[in-house]
């Protein structure tokens, strides 16, 4: 599943389009849009810091991402110097705070790459000039919600599976920009991001690891061996860890307890006996 | 060097990350001056980059980045109870890189850094300066390349060069350069000191296929190991660790076979001999991190803190390689670590 999320409607707007994503009605306290078939969950936060945060939270509470997933916080912001280009943050800086955040940088891309200072209100180039503070570089991109999504969203993904696009829409002057314009701007880089995202997606869910827990059938096995060991919780737990090795070395342990139910050394006795079969299991795997 | 190809991701080192204070600093711009192309981000401290939570060595080890810094605090560690001391007294290691190109399934760096990222501390001035105020009290051995394989990042950071110097001006240090690669050029190049160690790490080619990622062949380190010899260099091999494989007699037989066809053993420094352990809390990291990892979920037993194989096997695998190697080299100058 990859979790976009946007400050405004009118930056959804390209997403909901190209994946046919649907209103979710149950969700009452943000717009949220999905699309179960093309794994994609759209959430509009509202504007800020705070309102990203929250946002952010209560949807992956809800949902419970996984290691498979990714999350993509995407909008337009301002620039220090250029006024259009689209572009992927590897440094995020929390203006109130200082705080600095990033993102593994693990996939190709064809972006431009920035930092970007997240503040609580807009930027206004006219009043607050062009340095943000003394430790924010020069030509640095300029949001209100990255550094707290990214601050949210690291309690459930890693940091490679966190992304963050930003559209330059501006110079500082935000009053002269529409949210029509921005949903105009959002469609002219449509293509880029939508490649980026299925690509991405796609390789977080090809590299993430293959969990190595028992399938049902070898489980039943599993719980009738410890049974007929009339094995203890420690002795049990020692041969999950067995079994667990034995599966993920290739090597058919199954064939081995089957093994040992037709020479009839199960089921054990007692206790007595299962402790003596479980060491000769143990020396036959090494 | 491992294999870029990969076309989904980044290339390695693509991203420098750099600490304000070692921006200007001239190893800093002779490696960056390596990766013209590299973004480089600048940083306030490696720990904002190298420390970040929830990190997956597992992804960034397909697209590894570089940090540089300055080295702060301790600066000389004292060898750890599960490292071979080699009779030594005055036993340290001393870490100006932290984490490996080389991509080990059983590397305990995997439990012990939080991330994948390759930290190169370039204040190394400020380590031999320590080196030699340890200097003035005792004589010294000192492993440079334990968190790190430093004999592979050699084209880029240039260390060993810089250790090799440092040791040839001070008497009373020796210096071990425990590796896993195989560079020639280096080898044509170099210039003997009897106290300076190479140490090459021995596996056979069955291990280094499935769990040593990257590194060089059986062949290709016998090879160096063999021309770093007859240089006059001091040459240990290091059958450590020996990890467990279901027909690991017969891949450790042949393995021995080839080093005694490929090495003269007469010249070799010493050997030395151990099988897989791991501290219990890096164990823990790495199981995490890699759950599907057959060589660390072996059920180990566990020890004081560390987990090894149990002791009937270690002794088996230990004893075997031990009587092997005993038919060609000295008893003495085996050095094994579960004795």
């Amino acid at each position: 599943m990859v979790y976009i999320f946007t400050a405004l409607y009118c930056e959804a707007q390209i997403f909901i389009r190209q994946f046919h994503l649907s209103k979710n009605p149950e969700n009452t306290w943000f717009q949220e849009f999905h699309n179960a078939s093309s794994g994609i969950r759209l959430t509009v936060t509202g504007v800020g810091e705070i309102a990203a945060a929250v946002a952010v939270s209560s949807i992956c509470s809800m949902y419970r991402p996984t290691d498979a997933d990714l999350l993509l916080n995407v909008g337009i912001c301002a620039h220090t110097d250029k006024t259009d280009g689209v572009f992927l943050c590897n440094k995020l800086i929390e203006l109130a705070t200082g705080k600095t955040f990033y993102p593994d940088m693990l996939y190709r891309h064809d972006f431009c790459e920035g930092a970007i200072v997240t503040g609580m209100l807009p930027w206004n180039a006219a009043e607050d000039g062009y340095s943000f503070s003394a430790s924010t570089p020069d030509g640095i991109l300029y949001d209100m919600e990255a550094a707290a999504v990214y601050q949210a969203g690291i309690r459930f993904f890693s940091p490679h599976q966190m992304a963050f696009l930003k559209v330059v829409s501006d110079n500082g002057m935000t009053a002269a920009f529409s949210r029509e314009q921005a949903a105009l701007l959002m469609e002219q880089y449509q293509d880029c991001i939508t490649d980026y995202i299925t690509r991405t997606a796609a390789i977080i869910q090809e590299h993430r690891s293959r969990k190595n827990e028992l399938q049902e059938d070898e489980q039943r096995l599993f719980e009738t061996f410890c049974a007929d060991l009339h094995c203890s919780k420690a002795m049990r737990d020692s041969m999950r860890q067995y079994i667990r090795y034995l599966a993920l070395s290739d090597v058919n342990y199954i064939g081995m307890i089957r093994d040992m139910y037709e020479k009839n050394l199960l089921p054990c006795k007692d206790k007595k006996e299962g402790k003596r079969r479980f060491e000769e299991f143990k020396k036959r795997i090494f | 060097m491992k294999s870029l190809k990969k076309e989904y991701f980044n290339p390695f080192f693509s991203h420098i990350y750099v600490e304000k204070s070692v921006r200007n600093h001239a190893r800093t711009q002779k490696i960056l001056a390596k990766f013209p192309s590299a973004e480089i981000i600048e940083i306030n401290h490696y720990k904002d980059v190298f420390c970040r939570s929830r990190q997956s060595t597992r992804f960034q080890h397909c697209a590894q980045k570089l940090i540089l810094a300055a080295r702060q605090g301790t600066l000389l560690y004292e060898g750890a109870p599960v490292c071979q001391h080699f009779g030594n007294e005055h036993f340290y290691y001393v870490s100006c890189t932290m984490n490996c190109i080389f991509d080990c399934a059983y590397c305990y760096l995997k439990g012990m850094y939080p991330s994948a990222n390759i930290v190169v501390f370039v204040n190394l001035e400020d380590i031999f300066a320590e080196v030699e105020r340890v200097l003035n009290h005792h004589p010294l051995y000192l492993c440079v390349s334990y968190d790190t394989d430093l004999l592979a990042l050699e084209p880029l950071i240039g260390y060993v060069r810089e250790w090799c110097d440092f040791a040839a001006k001070h008497a009373h240090l020796t210096i071990e350069i425990r590796t896993k690669c195989a560079n020639p050029s280096y080898v044509q190049s170099i210039t003997p000191n009897p106290r300076v160690i190479y140490a090459y790490t021995i596996s056979p080619q069955a291990v280094i296929d499935r769990f040593e990622h990257h590194t060089a062949s059986l062949a290709d380190r016998l090879a160096c190991a063999a021309g770093l010899i007859r240089a006059g260099c001091p040459v240990r091999l290091c059958f450590d660790p020996m990890i467990y494989m279901p027909d690991w007699k017969q891949h450790y037989h042949e393995m021995v076979l080839q080093v005694l066809h490929a090495i003269d053993m007469d010249n070799i420094m010493d050997v030395s001999i151990g099988t897989f352990r791991i501290s219990q809390d890096y164990l823990k990291n790495m199981r995490r991190q890699e759950p599907d990892s057959a060589v660390i979920w072996f059920p180990f037993q566990k020890d004081g803190g560390y987990c090894h194989y149990p002791d009937a096997l270690m002794d088996q695998m230990e004893s075997f390689l031990t009587e092997q190697l005993a038919e060609k080299i000295d008893r003495e100058k085996i050095f094994r670590w579960n004795v």
